[in-house]
């Protein structure tokens, strides 16, 4: 699966390098030379090192300092998988509602019923963190701060 | 001093005195309690994610207020989760459990967080004095810079990747390589050429950095909350015994304050080292040089938490000597507050230091301020801190969203903006599950364009004789080497580089296990 997620920088390096390739030395400079070319280059050694298993190796080897956190969930296989794809779908089901109903209604829908249904929260409760995040969206930014939010796609206000 | 830094540091304060400047200070003060107390998963990375997009729009200094305004205060209160539920806190703070904690247990609690209040507010204040005598030392070298040599200090910061990289510095090249190229998407400042554009108008301006690590940032971090679904579940140690006790016991170890403050400057100049070891580093210093300290420390002894929360709490002046002298950032955060910069108009490093130098002292007013007033709030607010650490995810997880989706939507509105949020937010998840260091790409993203510039400056001023310049070659050197001692490890022989420190990381591991 590393292997993949290498492979996908790799497309983007050699695409680019692909499609910059007839830029003026100027404007490729950057982009092909610092970034793209090298970038193949570390992508390969990678998936050498992916392929033979090297980085864990390495890893019982030396103790480094962690820069990023680091992925630790400890659940079973197929529950971290089904929250996961849970968590894209709120997510991604939060910026269609507000591509279609506009970020106003779409925020305080999106809370209540992830509160609901996903946290398991009581109803009041719920309610409440969504009059708050009304408050917050529209209050706040809309109408104090004067920030105009577009639109929605069928919703207008 | 330079008469022109007075003036400069003068109008630095004046630029606080403004009704909107100080409620930014104020509520950045209140995220930075919030996120320092709240249940993991939360940081600053992710906080200045979710503020970015909104800040960037409002007066410079109001931003600086509210960024720096948190940042200080999170890591003065960021005490509370190691003393009283016995759980790391933001990074920095893991050292103090191994002494904090026990204290909690028997009833010291309060004195655990006095002594941790006042040691972080004396190890900011001593993190800010530092960053105050360091920009007139640093004044006339600056001057002596032009494009080829800033050129080269840029590419110095990029050879912190290596170090951002930490334990996979492959990686970290990687993701700094994935980062330069976004950074020349769309149409060329020098040469009109559009790069990546593909007739998309959403990518002529390029993307938004801003909008890039409120994905790679806010989403995995929402993301990690709401699968594990957790909060903290034990009970907190009990709330007793007094604050006041905790202050005698800080203002007694004076020297130890002191000490262990200079070694968190120095942590936070040095590129790369950071917060994740500042903590032990200090515990360490402090378990070796104590009177007694081989047979106390672990057991509850206030040393063991005055000495790594000073550390902590002065490594974000050390931090920010680098990154506003040198315009490089120290980490994540660092790298964000330049992105920020950046967006206000401003170049961190030499030339901010020529242009803006009363910003620069704002910053430092800031700091300073934040710093005291976070340890009044930990002072004042101990008990109601304490409850806020309990909170479910089902109540983060929302939060999150809310503010990564209205932070993607203020920066243009654009529909498209939503869409490279998911985007980036899955590639962020998969970044951080296949240990592609997301720092590095932050960092490759920040100075590409920078490094584009200089580096045409100096090809259009001088052609390739600018490589004969003697600071360009003294610059490179120096970067040369911090690279190559970087990869080589030498940065990560300072995890362990005390016994004490090995030893206290074993018994917390132990702890861990039982």
């Amino acid at each position: 699966m590393t292997a993949n997620f290498t492979l996908l920088f790799l497309a983007i390096f050699v695409g680019a390098t692909y499609w910059g390739w007839t830029w003026p030395y100027i404007a490729k400079m950057m982009p092909l030379y610092v970034a793209a070319i090298p970038g193949v280059i570390l992508t390969l050694v990678q998936l050498y090192r992916d392929g033979t298993q090297w980085e864990s190796q390495e890893k019982n080897r030396a103790k480094g300092i962690e820069m990023d956190e680091v992925h630790n969930i400890k659940l079973d296989r197929q529950t971290e998988l089904w929250r996961t794809l849970a968590f894209f779908g709120w997510f991604i089901g939060g910026a269609v509602g507000v591509w279609l109903l506009g970020i106003i209604y779409s925020l305080p829908a999106l809370v209540f019923f992830y509160a609901l249904i996903d946290g398991k929260e009581k109803l009041h409760t719920s309610l409440i963190m969504a009059m708050v995040t009304y408050g917050l969206v529209w209050g706040l930014f809309e109408y104090t701060l004067e920030m105009r939010w577009p639109p929605g796609l069928l919703i207008g206000y | 001093m330079d008469i022109s830094l007075i003036d400069a540091a003068v109008q630095g304060f004046f630029n606080l005195l403004h009704f909107k400047v100080l409620l930014a200070l104020v509520v950045g003060v209140s995220i930075g309690t919030f996120t320092a107390v709240a249940p993991q998963g939360l940081g600053m990375p992710l906080v200045y994610a979710m503020a970015l997009p909104v800040v960037i729009k409002w007066e410079p200094i109001t931003g600086i207020a509210l960024l720096i305004g948190a940042s200080s205060v999170s890591a003065i209160c960021a005490a509370y989760l190691p003393i009283l539920f016995g759980i790391p806190g933001g990074g920095g703070s893991q050292a103090t459990i191994l002494d904090g904690y026990p204290m909690g247990q028997r009833g010291e609690a309060r004195r655990a967080l006095g002594a941790s209040f006042m040691a972080g507010g004396m190890g900011a204040l001593i993190g800010t004095l530092t960053l105050i005598i360091a920009i007139p030392l640093a004044k006339p070298l600056i001057y002596l810079m032009g494009s080829p040599e800033l050129f080269v200090v840029v590419l110095w910061g990029l050879s912190m990747v290596a170090v951002l990289a930490g334990n996979r510095p492959l990686k970290g090249l990687i993701a700094a390589a994935f980062g330069l190229l976004l950074a020349t998407l769309g149409q060329q400042e020098q040469s009109g050429i559009m790069r990546y554009v593909f007739d998309e108008p959403y990518l002529l301006d390029g993307l938004s950095i801003s909008i890039i690590a409120l994905g790679i940032f806010g989403i995995p971090a929402a993301m990690d909350l709401a699968v594990k679904k957790v909060g903290v579940e034990q009970q907190p140690a009990p709330l007793t015994g007094s604050l006041f006790d905790g202050v005698k016991d800080t203002v007694r170890e004076w020297w130890l304050v002191v000490r262990c403050s200079f070694l968190g400057v120095w942590v936070g100049i040095v590129p790369g080292i950071g917060s994740s070891v500042v903590d032990w580093l200090a515990y360490g210093h402090a378990a070796q040089s104590a009177r007694g300290g081989s047979s106390t420390f672990g057991k509850g002894d206030v040393r063991g938490v005055i000495a790594p929360e000073s550390a902590n709490d002065s490594k974000d002046g050390g931090d920010l000597i680098t990154t506003l002298l040198m315009g490089f950032p120290q980490g994540v955060s660092t790298a964000l507050f330049i992105v920020a910069l950046l967006a206000w108009g401003y170049l961190p490093g030499p030339e901010m230091i020529k242009r803006n130098p009363d910003v620069i002292y704002s910053v430092i007013w800031v700091q300073g301020i934040s710093g005291i007033l976070g340890t009044l709030v930990g002072f004042a607010l101990s008990n109601q801190l304490a409850k806020l650490a309990q909170v479910r995810y089902s109540i983060m997880v929302p939060v999150i969203f809310v503010f990564v989706l209205m932070g993607a939507f203020a920066v243009t509105r654009d529909t498209a903006d939503l869409i490279t949020v998911v985007v980036f937010g899955a590639f962020g998840y998969f970044m951080r599950r296949f240990g592609f260091p997301r720092p590095a790409m932050i960092l490759g993203l920040v100075l590409g364009s920078l490094m584009e510039r200089y580096l045409y400056r100096s090809m259009m001023s001088y052609g390739f004789t600018w490589l004969s310049r003697p600071a360009v070659i003294v610059l490179l050197i120096l970067a040369t080497t911090s690279f190559i001692f970087a990869i080589r490890g030498k940065i990560r022989s300072a995890a362990h580089v005390t016994s004490a420190v090995g030893a206290a990381m074993r018994k917390e591991d132990a702890q861990d296990d039982s």
